[in-house]
This record gives C-alpha cells, sequence and structure tokens, in this order.
C-alpha cells in the first residue's frame, strides 16, 4: 500500500478510505467540480475576448467581403471584390513588400542587438542595475511621443543626426547632395521608420533573452562543460533548444506587433515619399478610414491574416508539444 | 605570483570589454532621452537655429515650456487619466487573465490547448478595423467621450498576454503542492487561493506591470472614443494638443514625454527581476 | 431662420448688456452684443445641449474666440454648449467612430478632407439655413457650393478656406534685381537666381495636403484638370499636365533641394522662419509666425497673387472648410441655430483669424475685407476668391477626388517626374490611378 512517497502514500489512503461504491460518485463529482471551476475562472477572460475582439473580428470580415463605406457601415455583400481590387493596386503591392522588408529587416537587428545587448547583461559588473534601468527606456515611453521625437531628429533641416555627422566630416554640409533627408530620400526614409521601431523594441527583445538564458539551469551548462563542449556548442545545442519557447512567444509578440503598427509610419511619413514607406497598416488606414471605403480597407488591413494565423498556430501547437 | 596578475590582467581586460561593449547600447538607447531632456528645456530660438549645438544650451535654459504644459493645456489631467486608466486596466486584466491562465493551465480542460492558442491569435485582428465596432460598444455602455471607454477597451489587448504569462507561470508551480492541499481537504478554490496564488506572486506582478506599461501605448482608440481635452490620456493629447498643424510645440512636446516615461521607466525597473522571472516561467521548462 | 417664430427675450440678456457695457468690452463686445440681441434663440432649445467637434486651428487666438462666442451663445439662448478640438487630419477616424457608434458630437468640423459625400446619407439637410444665410449676406461664392451639394441638397455649412498664396522675400529678390513673381516662370527664375546666392525654394513632394494643394495650383494654372466639369471622367492625362511636370521638374532641379522629399505640412513654415526660403507657396500662418521667430524675414516677406501659367490663367487650389450635423443628433434644432449664429459672426472670425480664414460670402468677400483689407500686405489676398478652385476642378468635390487626394496620387505623379521617371511614364501611372479609382467608384 505504500510507496516511500508521502503524497502518494495519502493519495492511496484516500482511494481506500473512499473504497468500493462511493469511488465512482466521488471521482465523477470531483471531475465535474474540477472542470465546473475551470470555466468559471476562465469565463470573464473568454467573455471579454469573446465580446471585444472576436465579434468584432467576424464583423471587420463582414466589412471586408462587403462595399461598407465609411457612411453606410451595413451594406451589400460582394464576395471577393475587395480583395481582387487589392491585388490589382500597384500600391497595394508596394506595401506588402515594404511590410516583408520592414518586418525582415528589423527582425535581423533586434535579433542581434537583442542578443548582444542579453549577453553582455548576464556578466557581473558594477552598475549593472543603472544600465538595465537605462536600456529598458524606448520601450517604456509611450510611442507616439517618442516616435514624434524621432521625426525632429530626422528633420531635414535641423536632424541631430546629420550635425554630428557634417561635424565630423563624414557627410557634407548643409545643402548638398551628402546632407541625407532621412525621411525624404526614399532609400533612406524606410531605413529610417525601421531605425525607429528597431531602437524602441530591441530592450524588449533582450529582456526575452535575458530571461530565458537565465532559465538554464547551471546544472545543465556545467555538465556540457564537463563534457567538453565549448561556448558555441553549448549555445547552439544545448542552450538554444532550451529556451527556444521563449524566444518564440516573444518572437511572435513582436511580430505581430511590428507587421500591424501604424504609429511610426503615420507620424514620420504618412507612406510617403511617393511609397517609399507605405506598408499594409497604412495603406488599410487611408483607403479605409481617411478616404472612407471601408470594405477595401478591412480587406488590406485583414490580408496578412490568413497568411499568419495558420503559421502562428503551427508555431503554438510545436510550443505546447515541445512542452510535455 | 605570476598566475595572480594574469588572473588580475584577465579580469580587467573582462571588464573593459564588457564596458566598451555596453556603451554603444546604452548610447543608442539613451541618447534620444538625453536629447529629449535638453529640447524640453530649451527656448524656442534656440532650436531653431542651424548653428546651434543640439546637446548644450546655447541660450539659457527655460522652464517655459513645463509652464506651458502645466498652465495652458490639460496635462495634469492627462497624466491623472493616464495613470487612474493604466491602474484600472492592470486590475481588470488581474482579474481575467489570473484565473483564465490557472485555468487553462492547471485544470486540464478539454480544448484548454487550443483555447489558450485562439486568445492568443487575437493579437492578429487589426485596431484600425477593431475600433470601429468598438465605437459602437463604448458609446451603447454610455462611455463615449469618457476615459472609462478606455478601461474597458484596453484589456482587449492585455488580456491576451498576460493570460499566455499566467499560463507559464503557473505550469512552474508543482503539481504536489496542489495536490497535496486538495487532498488535506481543499475545495479547487482555496487551493488556488491559498496555495498556488501565494507563491506566483513574480508572475503576477509581471503581468500587472505589462498590462500597466502597454496601455500607454495606444493613440488611435483614446482618438477615436475621447475628445474632451480633460478626458484624453497623455498619448493621446500630447499629439492632439501639442501639434497645431504647422506648428510643433517641440519643447512642450518633449517635457510632456518625458514626465510620464520616466517615472514609468523606473517603477519598470523595480520589477524588472520579477518579470525575467515571469517570463522565464513563461513557457518553457 | 425662425423669423415667423415667436422669440422671446432672455431674461438673462438685460444683466448681459449691463455686464458687457461694465466691462468694457469695447467695440469687439458691443458688436457682439448687437449680433447676439439681432437672433434671439427659440424658447424650444432652451435647457438642451449642443456639442460640437471642432479642428485645433492653425491660429491659437481663433480657438481661444471660438470657445467664447459659443459659450455666449449657449448662455444667451439657454442651450448648454461644449466645444472640443481635435487635429484635423485626426477628424475623419472620429467621424467614423461616431457614425458606427451612432452617437457623438451634434455639430462636426471638416478640413480639408471633406466627407459630405460619403456621409450625405445620415447628415442633417441644411438647404433651408444655406439659403437662408447666402440671402442675407449678398449670396454665396461660386464655389462654395461644390464641398458641401449632393443631389441639389445641401449636407453642410461651408465656413470658410485657406488660401496658399505666394509669399516672397523682397529683400531678396530686390537684391539680386528680379521682378516680383507674378508667373511661374518668373517664380521658376527667381527660384534659380536666388538658390545659386543660398535661398533655393521648396514644394512639397510628399504625402502631405500641401503637397495635394500647391500642386494641384500649378496644374490648374497650366491649364491643366482632373476631371471634366461633371466630375464624371478624370481628365488628367492631357497636355497641360505634361507642361506643368515638365515645369515642376525644371523648378525642382534649378531651384529646389532634395530636402523637399520628406517635407510635411510644416515643412515649408520652417523654411521660411528660418530664412533660407526666396519664397514659398503656403498658406499665411508661415508668414505670421514669422514675426516672432524670425522678425527680419516678417519684414522683408511679400505677399504675392497667385502666379499665373503661361496662357495667363491664374488658379489657386484651397482647402475648404465645413461644419455638418449629423442626423443621429438630439438637438437639431439647437444646431441649426448655432451654424446660422456662426455665419452672422463671419466678418467677426475672419478678423479673430487675423485672415487666415477667407470667407465665402460675398459680403465679408466685399472689398475692404476685414483684416486682409487694411493690412497693406494682405490687400491682394482680397483678389483671390475670384480664382479659388478646390479638388476636383473644374468638376464638384466627389467622392472619387476624395480618395485621389487621400492617396496623393497627384503628389506622386510630380514627385516621380522630380526624382527622374519620364514625364509620360508618370502621366500615365496617374491616369491609370485615376482611372481605377473612378471606376470603382462608378461600380459600387
Amino acid at each position: 500500500m505504500g510507496g516511500p512517497d508521502a503524497t502518494s502514500a495519502r493519495a492511496a489512503a484516500v482511494s481506500a478510505v473512499a473504497s468500493g461504491p462511493r469511488l465512482l460518485g466521488w471521482f465523477r463529482s470531483q471531475t465535474s467540480r474540477r472542470l465546473g471551476f475551470g470555466y468559471l475562472l476562465l469565463t470573464p477572460a473568454a467573455v471579454y475576448v469573446l465580446l471585444l475582439v472576436g465579434a468584432p473580428f467576424l464583423f471587420s470580415l463582414y466589412l471586408a467581403l462587403s462595399d461598407a463605406t465609411v457612411g453606410e457601415q451595413v451594406a451589400g455583400f460582394i464576395g471577393f471584390e475587395n480583395f481582387k481590387s487589392a491585388l490589382e493596386m500597384d500600391t497595394f503591392w508596394i506595401a506588402f513588400r515594404n511590410s516583408v522588408t520592414f518586418f525582415v529587416v528589423a527582425a535581423i537587428f533586434k535579433s542581434i542587438l537583442g542578443t548582444s545587448l542579453a549577453f553582455l547583461l548576464l556578466q557581473t559588473f558594477r552598475g549593472k542595475k543603472i544600465v538595465r534601468a537605462l536600456v529598458v527606456i524606448p520601450f517604456t515611453l509611450p510611442i507616439a511621443v517618442s516616435v514624434l521625437a524621432w521625426k525632429w531628429m530626422y528633420d531635414s533641416q535641423f536632424s541631430v543626426f546629420n550635425w554630428v555627422l557634417s561635424r565630423m566630416g563624414l557627410i557634407g554640409q548643409y545643402g548638398t547632395d551628402s546632407w541625407p533627408v532621412w525621411l525624404g530620400n526614399p532609400r533612406l526614409a524606410l531605413i529610417a521608420c525601421i531605425g525607429v521601431n528597431v531602437w524602441r523594441t530591441f530592450p524588449f527583445s533582450a529582456i526575452v533573452l535575458l530571461a530565458g538564458f537565465t532559465s538554464v539551469p547551471p546544472e545543465v551548462l556545467d555538465a556540457a562543460k564537463v563534457d567538453g563542449c565549448n561556448f558555441l556548442q553549448r549555445f547552439h545545442n544545448v542552450v538554444v533548444p532550451m529556451i527556444f519557447p521563449i524566444l518564440m512567444v516573444g518572437f511572435l509578440f513582436d511580430t505581430v506587433f511590428t507587421l500591424s503598427d501604424l504609429s511610426v509610419v503615420y507620424i514620420l511619413t504618412q507612406g510617403g515619399p511617393g511609397n517609399a514607406t507605405q506598408i499594409l497598416p497604412m495603406l488599410a488606414y487611408q483607403i479605409g478610414i481617411q478616404a472612407g471605403n471601408l470594405g477595401r480597407g478591412a480587406a488590406i488591413a485583414l490580408f496578412l491574416v490568413p497568411l499568419l494565423a495558420p503559421a502562428m498556430f503551427l508555431f503554438l501547437r510545436n510550443l505546447k508539444r515541445r512542452e510535455y | 605570483m605570476a598566475r595572480v596578475l594574469t588572473v588580475r590582467q584577465k579580469q580587467t581586460r573582462r571588464y573593459v570589454l564588457i564596458y566598451a561593449g555596453l556603451v554603444p547600447f546604452v548610447v543608442i538607447a539613451v541618447f534620444p532621452i538625453y536629447w529629449m531632456l535638453i529640447t524640453a528645456f530649451k527656448q524656442d530660438p534656440d532650436l531653431y537655429r542651424m548653428e546651434n549645438i543640439p546637446f548644450w544650451f546655447n541660450l539659457p535654459p527655460t522652464l517655459k515650456h513645463f509652464k506651458i504644459l502645466f498652465y495652458q493645456t490639460n496635462y495634469g489631467a492627462w497624466i491623472v487619466n493616464t495613470m487612474t486608466i493604466s491602474v484600472w486596466v492592470a486590475l481588470i486584466t488581474l482579474m481575467t487573465a489570473v484565473p483564465a491562465g490557472y485555468a487553462l493551465a492547471r485544470l486540464r480542460l478539454p480544448g484548454a490547448e487550443n483555447t489558450g492558442i485562439g486568445i492568443f491569435m487575437t493579437y492578429l485582428v487589426p485596431p484600425i478595423i477593431l475600433f470601429l465596432p468598438l465605437s459602437r460598444v463604448v458609446a451603447s455602455l454610455g462611455l463615449q467621450d469618457s476615459w472609462w471607454a478606455l478601461v474597458v477597451v484596453y484589456p482587449t489587448f492585455t488580456i491576451p498576454f498576460c493570460t499566455w504569462l499566467m499560463m507559464g507561470f503557473f505550469k512552474t508551480v508543482p503539481m504536489e503542492m496542489e495536490e497535496a492541499a486538495r487532498v488535506d481537504g481543499c475545495g479547487y478554490l482555496s487551493a488556488f487561493l491559498r496555495v498556488v496564488l501565494p507563491v506566483s506572486v513574480p508572475g503576477v506582478l509581471t503581468a500587472v506591470i505589462f498590462a500597466f506599461t502597454l496601455s500607454m501605448q495606444d493613440f488611435l482608440y483614446g482618438l477615436a472614443f475621447v475628445a474632451p481635452g480633460d478626458q484624453k490620456p497623455v498619448p493621446v493629447g500630447v499629439p492632439t494638443e501639442l501639434i497645431r498643424g504647422d506648428v510643433y510645440y517641440w519643447g512642450s512636446l518633449m517635457a510632456a514625454a518625458l514626465m510620464v516615461g520616466l517615472p514609468v521607466a523606473i517603477l519598470y525597473n523595480f520589477f524588472l527581476d520579477r518579470f525575467i522571472q515571469g517570463i522565464t516561467g513563461g513557457v518553457g521548462k | 431662420m425662425n423669423d415667423g417664430q415667436a422669440t422671446m427675450m432672455n431674461p438673462g440678456s438685460v444683466s448681459r448688456r449691463r455686464f458687457l457695457r461694465v466691462a468694457g468690452a469695447g467695440v469687439a463686445g458691443s458688436s457682439l452684443l448687437t449680433m447676439i440681441e439681432a437672433r434671439q434663440a427659440p424658447a424650444q432649445i432652451k435647457g438642451s445641449n449642443l456639442r460640437i467637434l471642432t479642428w485645433s486651428h492653425f491660429i491659437p487666438a481663433y480657438d481661444t474666440w471660438f470657445d467664447k462666442m459659443a459659450k455666449e451663445w449657449g448662455d444667451q439662448s439657454g442651450v448648454k454648449v461644449r466645444v472640443d478640438h481635435i487635429p484635423h487630419l485626426e477628424i475623419p477616424a472620429r467621424m467614423a467612430a461616431e457614425f458606427a457608434a451612432g452617437a457623438g458630437h451634434d455639430i462636426l468640423f471638416n478640413g480639408s478632407t471633406i466627407l459630405t459625400r460619403i456621409y450625405y446619407k445620415n447628415l442633417v439637410d441644411l438647404t433651408e439655413v444655406y439659403d437662408q444665410v447666402g440671402k442675407k449676406y449678398g449670396g454665396w461664392i461660386p464655389a462654395a457650393r461644390s464641398p458641401v451639394e449632393v443631389e441639389g441638397r445641401i449636407y453642410g455649412m461651408p465656413v470658410y478656406y485657406i488660401l496658399l498664396p505666394m509669399i516672397w522675400r523682397k529683400d531678396l529678390f530686390d537684391q539680386a534685381g528680379l521682378q516680383a513673381p507674378d508667373t511661374w516662370e518668373q517664380a521658376r527664375v527667381a527660384a534659380r537666381t536666388l538658390k545659386a546666392k543660398g535661398h533655393p525654394t521648396g514644394i512639397q513632394f510628399s504625402h502631405c495636403n500641401d503637397a495635394n494643394l500647391n500642386w494641384r495650383s500649378v496644374l490648374f494654372s497650366f491649364g491643366g484638370s482632373e476631371t471634366d466639369p461633371s466630375g464624371e471622367n478624370p481628365t488628367i492625362d492631357s497636355k497641360e499636365t505634361r507642361e506643368a511636370l515638365r515645369f515642376a521638374k525644371a523648378l525642382f532641379d534649378e531651384g529646389m533641394t532634395p530636402e523637399v522629399f520628406s517635407w510635411d505640412d510644416a515643412s515649408d513654415n520652417r523654411y521660411l522662419a528660418s530664412g533660407v526660403a526666396c519664397w514659398v507657396h503656403d498658406a499665411i500662418s508661415a508668414y505670421r509666425t514669422t514675426q516672432e521667430t524670425n522678425p527680419t524675414v516678417f519684414q522683408q516677406a511679400h505677399i504675392g497673387l497667385e502666379p499665373a501659367g503661361p496662357g495667363g490663367k491664374r488658379v489657386s487650389t484651397s482647402a475648404p472648410n465645413a461644419f455638418m450635423v449629423w442626423k443621429f443628433s438630439k438637438n437639431v434644432p439647437a444646431a441649426k441655430e448655432f451654424l446660422a449664429h456662426l455665419m452672422d459672426m463671419d466678418k467677426q472670425g475672419m478678423i479673430e483669424s487675423t485672415g487666415y480664414n477667407m470667407p465665402f460670402l460675398n459680403d465679408t468677400a466685399k472689398k475692404p475685407m476685414p483684416v486682409i483689407g487694411t493690412d497693406p500686405k494682405l490687400q491682394v489676398l482680397q483678389d483671390f476668391p475670384k480664382i479659388v478652385a478646390f479638388f476636383g476642378y473644374p468638376g464638384p468635390y466627389t467622392t472619387q477626388i476624395q480618395e485621389v487626394a487621400n492617396l496623393f496620387v497627384l503628389p506622386d505623379m510630380f514627385t516621380r517626374v522630380a526624382r527622374g521617371a519620364s514625364v509620360d511614364e508618370s502621366v500615365k501611372w496617374g491616369a491609370g490611378e485615376y482611372q481605377r479609382i473612378f471606376a470603382k467608384h462608378k461600380r459600387a
């Protein structure tokens, strides 16, 4: 009847007490109580999400398939017309390409910067807390306001970057061709926007990575050391698999936010110059809200969903599998 | 003798490398903030001259922008609104995400896995479309043009992530603790309240601080639902009332940003350790 | 509007009169008083609420006056008035939200982006008020109807429009022996000469409202057009368009720097204030702010008439502004009253805006106009009403044109050319966009 484990002993004792026919009844009510409690706990969140996100999502699906305008938000069903006309739009493909470029380049820089910073923060040194405090600030400032500051930093006349660079002799004087007009040069403008996004979110990447690193039990690392793995091998074969779930969730979270973020482009360039920084959310806003064509705006806004949703679903399922 | 020196040398070299490595990061992160700080105190003629040094004062600093902020705009009201909204949102998120996280993590509900994923996927729905039906919800609750509208709406983007966070956190609580409590005669509820929750305080704090900062990032919902000047939160009030078409009140803009951002950054840091712990327990393990 | 209805003297007005006199409100106060007494509000709107959403005017003093005026009207009519201000660029989003909610403000402002045609089925028909105001004040200028008229009925009250005249530095021109920029060709020569002396010019080649307005002025003055007078068919593909594009390319190459590609609505203001610009094509707010930020520029800058194109034609594209009333408003009578009262204050409003607001009413547009009639530099603005036009010229302001404007198709055409694309390529692209957008709306 008893194993060495006290808990299982007790459990066994309980089941011994509730023996016989009463066992079945007890088990059933236990389960139902568990389920009842569980669903009760789940209800507030589920209700919130269903009512305030789920229902509106269905509404936006409906919009995408209708010819609704801001002035007539209940309108006729037109099937995939909106999607078709979006695909015919020159600007749409530019926006799509820009959105993808934005996301990929930003992700690369964020990983590099985030990883390096995380490594540095792993070390012990004096003033670590202060450094950490400072480095987190870009992430905590309200986005609308910090992007405005960047707008002034990129100004065509008063840009502080240009001021420094020209004083250092790396670029020409104001008025010459080598004075970069950050938000006016189509090649520079997208980079400028990406820069702001990276600046804002690389602290978040670093923190997530740091969390991951610190979660690896030192015994495992030591064991690997003893086994003769060098630093890179340890990193690749031990650390990465263990922190993969954390990385994934952080990555997904960041993906969604970067791809759907409107503020940076809205405040800096409004999609210009000449569509160089046009991205899907900005285009959707211009067409759907400013020009009032809600149906097409919704179609453009929702365009990435069928692409991202299955990918997210698979990733997250995979993640869950790894846990068990 | 020789070995001791080498060790110390190695240490020094290590320190130098670390600090050298850190400098660019700190500069990148902090430089705009420093610049914002200076600009908040600069006189306008100082700012609009191309020859002037951006990093320090060419004309004496002034408190004029702060005065404008507090006496000519509703900034005081905006700050109060922002803080109040964030506190309420954090509370609501707590009340919804923590129980939900526990339910999905520990109670072996059928369909829990997919529900969890489904909740996270709500982030794919674009706010630029969402704000329209939400507007109807807000109006029917009679909350239009009050900051309470934002208290109702912001949890839509804080709950999903916080639920995931709590799910992961609760998974790290040893099963045995709960089972022991329950065998001792506790119902599910008391097991949750008396055993699991106290142990999960770091995770809860993480979720709270995250919800708090996230609710300060929104611009669109605030713009769409709150028009009166004294009801706006800072992220809406600043761009809408400190920019008048042609004229950007840069000094006041920077002052406004810093006064709200820095305290939050400090607060964030206070919880950063917990946050790290929280994410760690968050997924995986 | 309510001539036939019985009006009641508000018992409070007696003490108000005394108050205003005692407070020494002066000329403004007593003329305000006269206006108020001239229009007594009917009893039925007493005790009701009126909520107004308007923009953050570029001239802060105007907003101060507007709020005060609204409150005084409210006190006098027994209506509780609340005025909210948001930037004009954010108003479309706010309108969409209010419409979706079926609730919000009673009166809404539209600036530049006039959405009457999109929402007209849900806006109150203001034809009566519009006609009465017109009758009272000498009629509306011809361009007034277009932004607010749908199928013969009026759904908005045009309040004022905003000009973008020529603002040029007389001192720089004189030094270089140049004439005033009366034609676009002269403007180009001036820019070329003065750029060599470190004073280029700039017009936005970007996604902003001023770009939409400025390049249309160039296009229309060159004889080009966006649509035919019916507004149904895009006519952007024309010889005149090509000429205008060629001109813009030359102007850019000779007289501007590449920074113009990053400019927004405020950049040319800054350019003027920094002392660099030899001329800009911008609203007079740019000129007014230099009074504080760069007094030298303020002294030396002059306002000029819209330059003429090669055929001698002058067209100044302006941003119209209008107020609308939601059908779901719970206080339509008060809203109508307020709008009528606002138009009574037309002259006063123009004064308060320091001449920035250009009137739609002929009486106010009669010379000498308030503020700009007396300021020697601003006198020339009085000649603009004859040449003002809005988006879609010579056709009406339609939904299609609104979308074209919102997507910055025209500025993009000019940007492409400035960046090196051939004129034909750019016209082909632009015409294609116009066709696509117009076709979409025909389908719908």
